[in-house]
């Protein structure tokens, strides 16, 4: 009697569950289970997923302008306790080439090991630094390799790329998916969208870089949501004739006046 | 008594070994063979080689010098080669020696740099680290019975420090405030000792170069393996600078009056 | 760099790397009553060069221990960090400092675990045993050891340690009438014999000189006793155990 009551329960229960998933997501189907899948419409809901990793994160951006390369982030402080200053999400990758990623830190620290890797062999090779495309192609490929097994996950990040090599200033994105593109101004992570739009204003070959330090604090503060987050550490580094062409911080009086004009600006925006 | 460990128990016949007293490195061996074994190659001599590096300390840091040539025997073979490295903001290595092996280590060194520089943990590499590092790996190389054939001369200056250090190819360190490797051990080291030794504090700049200077012409004079072509590296709070190549005033008009050897006179 | 002689270049010669060289100077090692004395000369060598005149030979381990290792200065530098190595090792999981009789086994188990490739290196080892005893111990390149009461070591050994059989066991000396020799000699004599030991190596060995330096390692309990005039005389010590650590320097002919 009790079991039979049960059953009936639970088979109404799941009923109403399918209808209101499938509607959504198609979640629960079963094609979101493996990467190794397709669902009937041609997608892989785990790259998909790893894409939603990518967008619960702070904004990071690029500004590829006239004579280097600017790298920002948003970097979102969940915790007092931790240490200002640390988990850091723009990591360098060889001397004139960095990294900012959103997503999964951890998944970026493994990339950021293969990206120094890759640059280790190049030189190894070829005694030669690699360039931002060749890595960012050399990155983009294993990426997409995990795209195709049930036994591995997507990379849960966006990473951006940005050098100075002997093509001059370079800006990429790689995606989960493993799509790899060059950009001229780049935003990954929650903020994309608003930044996205700020970048379009910019004359970015035109700008100093410099200039693109001002643009890239107040476009961080501009897309930063005061109401749903709380603290953010401001993260910069570049690339470019200001550095010697090597991938540094900017400097800390540099920084200081960026976040000074972009609290500014937010002021007079609103 | 014989002092040398290796010697000890060894029979007179160096092809019988009966009581395996040999050291692991040479001891004869009748196992089976690898046909293959010949194409290992270990270097058991220098080819293309680098003659002497100087370097001395003076009051604002430390000076190196070493001229341009490698050698392939007595062959000049090779006369624009640089035999100063700069490893990151505040060393120069000088390298004597196998000039392929040196080589080498410039790549193991430019890959220690970028490893460090990407841990962006605030630590830069000084000269203390990388002549550390250096003995560290020709003691390991030595002790692989596949060493490194260099002399090697660490100069830098860091955190209001100088340092000059030596290390070759058996992994032997040893520092002062003078150091010459090769020839310029012999010719070079009694003058640079007797110029600088006490006056490391009060030498300036322009000494120091002087200083350099005459070793390196007297060098010239005496070792066949030198040139007359070389470079400076300084190394002080202003951070480090190598100079373009050089050549020194030479006077060999002397030669035409000397007859014969010692005293013969015809 | 040894200089080529004139014969090595007559015929053709089979060449092979040969990984051992030999850095002169000197070490020695007495052992007193309640205290024991450690001490090597500055100059590092290779064939007639003097390579540096600084070259520290002898090593505080533990406020009750002190290596002296001479012979090939790489091996002895490397053998001298890994002893050390095991100490700080020993230190983290006992929470106290080895006592001096295990260092000394230590020491032959790390030079015999490379009985096949040695360490070129003669080791003397002095300090305070646990029963507060002044100890001196000699090693070979490959582990054999022994407790001694002195022990001279390294190029000017031949030298030396005839000198010390005479000054410190008595060899060859008869006592006066009525009398026997001391089996223990005071520190004020001990440290005039060291040092005489080393101005006389200096004089008549050319890879001794430059610079001494004299550790000496005083056993719990022991009052100065007129170490207090020595000059330039520096205390080492570290642990509050009772045993204390000095190390005195002095300069030898630089000729």
């Amino acid at each position: 009697m009790i079991s039979h009551g049960l059953t009936r329960l639970s088979l109404r229960v799941r009923g109403k569950l399918t209808c209101i998933l499938t509607t959504m997501t198609s979640i629960g189907t079963g094609y979101d289970l493996s990467a190794s899948t397709y669902s009937p419409d041609g997608r892989i809901f785990q790259v998909e997923y790893a894409n939603k990793a990518v967008e619960n994160s702070g904004t990071a951006i690029g500004l590829r302008v006239k004579d280097g390369v600017v790298l920002a982030v948003e970097k979102l402080i969940h915790s007092k306790l931790l240490v200002p200053g640390a988990n850091r999400r723009i990591q360098t990758v060889d001397r004139h080439i960095g990294m900012a990623s959103a997503g999964l830190l951890a998944d970026s620290r493994k990339i950021s090991q293969l990206a120094r890797d890759s640059g280790a062999q190049t030189r190894k090779q070829w005694k030669e630094p690699l360039t931002v495309k060749a890595l960012s192609d050399t990155v983009s490929w294993n990426a997409q390799t995990y795209t195709l097994y049930s036994s591995v996950r997507p990379f849960g990040v966006s990473t951006i790329f940005g050098g100075v090599d002997k093509s001059g200033p370079s800006l990429y994105i790689v995606e989960p998916s493993g799509v790899c593109l060059g950009y001229h101004g780049a935003a990954v992570g929650k903020g994309r969208q608003l930044a996205k739009t700020e970048l379009e204003k910019l004359k970015l070959s035109e700008l100093s870089m410099r200039e693109a330090v001002m643009e890239a604090a107040r476009i961080i503060y501009l897309v930063h949501d005061d109401n749903k987050e709380k603290e953010f550490e401001l993260e910069m580094t570049w690339v470019g004739v200001e550095s010697n062409d090597l991938h540094l911080p900017v400097p800390a009086d540099l920084l200081e006046e960026a976040k000074k004009k972009a609290k500014d600006a937010l002021e007079t925006f609103e | 008594m014989d002092h040398f460990p290796t010697n000890w128990g060894r029979p007179r016949n160096d092809a019988f070994d009966a009581y395996a007293t040999y050291p692991i490195h040479q001891r004869p061996y009748n196992g089976p063979k690898d046909t293959f074994a010949d194409g290992v190659q270990r270097t058991q001599q220098p080819i293309v080689t680098g003659t002497s590096v100087l370097a001395i300390k003076y009051k604002d840091g430390v000076m190196m010098a070493a001229d341009n040539l490698a050698s392939y025997g007595s062959l000049a073979r090779f006369k624009d080669v640089q035999r100063l490295h700069q490893v990151g903001n505040y060393t120069v290595i000088g390298a004597g020696g196998d000039m392929s092996d040196f080589q080498y280590i410039q790549y193991i060194l430019e890959e220690l740099s970028i490893d460090e520089i990407s841990a962006q943990d605030g630590h830069e590499l000084g000269p203390i680290e990388i002549h550390e590092y250096m003995s560290q790996l020709m003691y390991a190389r030595r002790s692989k019975m596949n060493p490194l054939w260099n002399s090697l001369l660490i100069g830098g200056f860091k955190d209001g420090k100088r340092f000059l250090s030596y290390v070759d190819l058996l992994g032997t360190t040893y520092s002062a405030s003078t150091l010459a490797t090769g020839y310029g051990a012999f010719i070079a080291q009694p003058l640079l000792r007797k110029a600088v030794e006490g006056r490391e504090d009060v030498i300036t700049e322009e000494e120091a170069r002087k200083i350099l200077e005459d070793s390196m012409r007297v060098l010239f004079y005496r070792d066949a393996r030198s040139m007359n072509k070389f470079q400076i590296a300084t190394i002080s709070s202003a951070g480090v600078s190598i100079s373009d190549s050089m050549q020194l005033e030479t006077a060999w008009s002397f030669a035409e009056n000397i007859r014969g050897y010692g005293a013969q006179t015809q | 760099m040894i200089m080529p002689d004139m014969d090595s270049l007559a015929h053709p010669q089979e060449r092979r790397f040969n990984p051992y060289t030999e850095n002169g100077g000197t070490i020695l090692a007495i052992a007193g009553a309640d205290f024991s004395v450690i001490a090597g000369d500055t100059r590092q060598s290779e064939g007639y060069s003097i390579q540096t005149r600084y070259a520290p030979k002898v090593f505080r381990l533990t406020d009750r221990a002190v290596l002296a290792v001479n012979g090939f200065a790489a091996d002895g530098n490397m053998f001298v960090k890994k002893v050390k190595q095991r100490l700080e090792w020993y230190h983290h999981a006992h929470a106290k400092d080895m006592p001096l009789r295990a260092i000394a086994r230590l020491i032959q188990t790390m030079l015999y675990a490379r009985r096949f490739f040695p360490y070129y290196v003669y080791n003397i080892l002095g300090g305070i045993e646990e029963d507060g005893t002044g100890a001196v111990y000699s090693f070979d390149p490959v582990g054999s050891y022994e407790r001694e009461a002195c022990r001279a070591a390294g190029a000017a050994q031949s030298l030396v340690q005839p000198f010390l059989d005479n000054q410190i066991y008595f060899k060859n000396q008869e006592a006066a009438q009525g009398t026997s020799h001391p089996s223990h000699l005071p520190l004020e004599t001990v440290l005039s014999i060291v040092i005489d030991s080393f101005t006389s190596a200096t004089e008549r060995h050319i890879e001794v000189g430059d610079g001494l330096e004299i550790f000496i390692a005083l056993s719990k309990g022991r009052t100065l006793q007129g170490m207090e005039s020595i000059r330039g005389l520096q205390e080492l010590t570290v642990t509050e155990d009772g045993e204390r650590l000095f190390v005195m320097r002095r300069d030898l002919k630089k000729d």
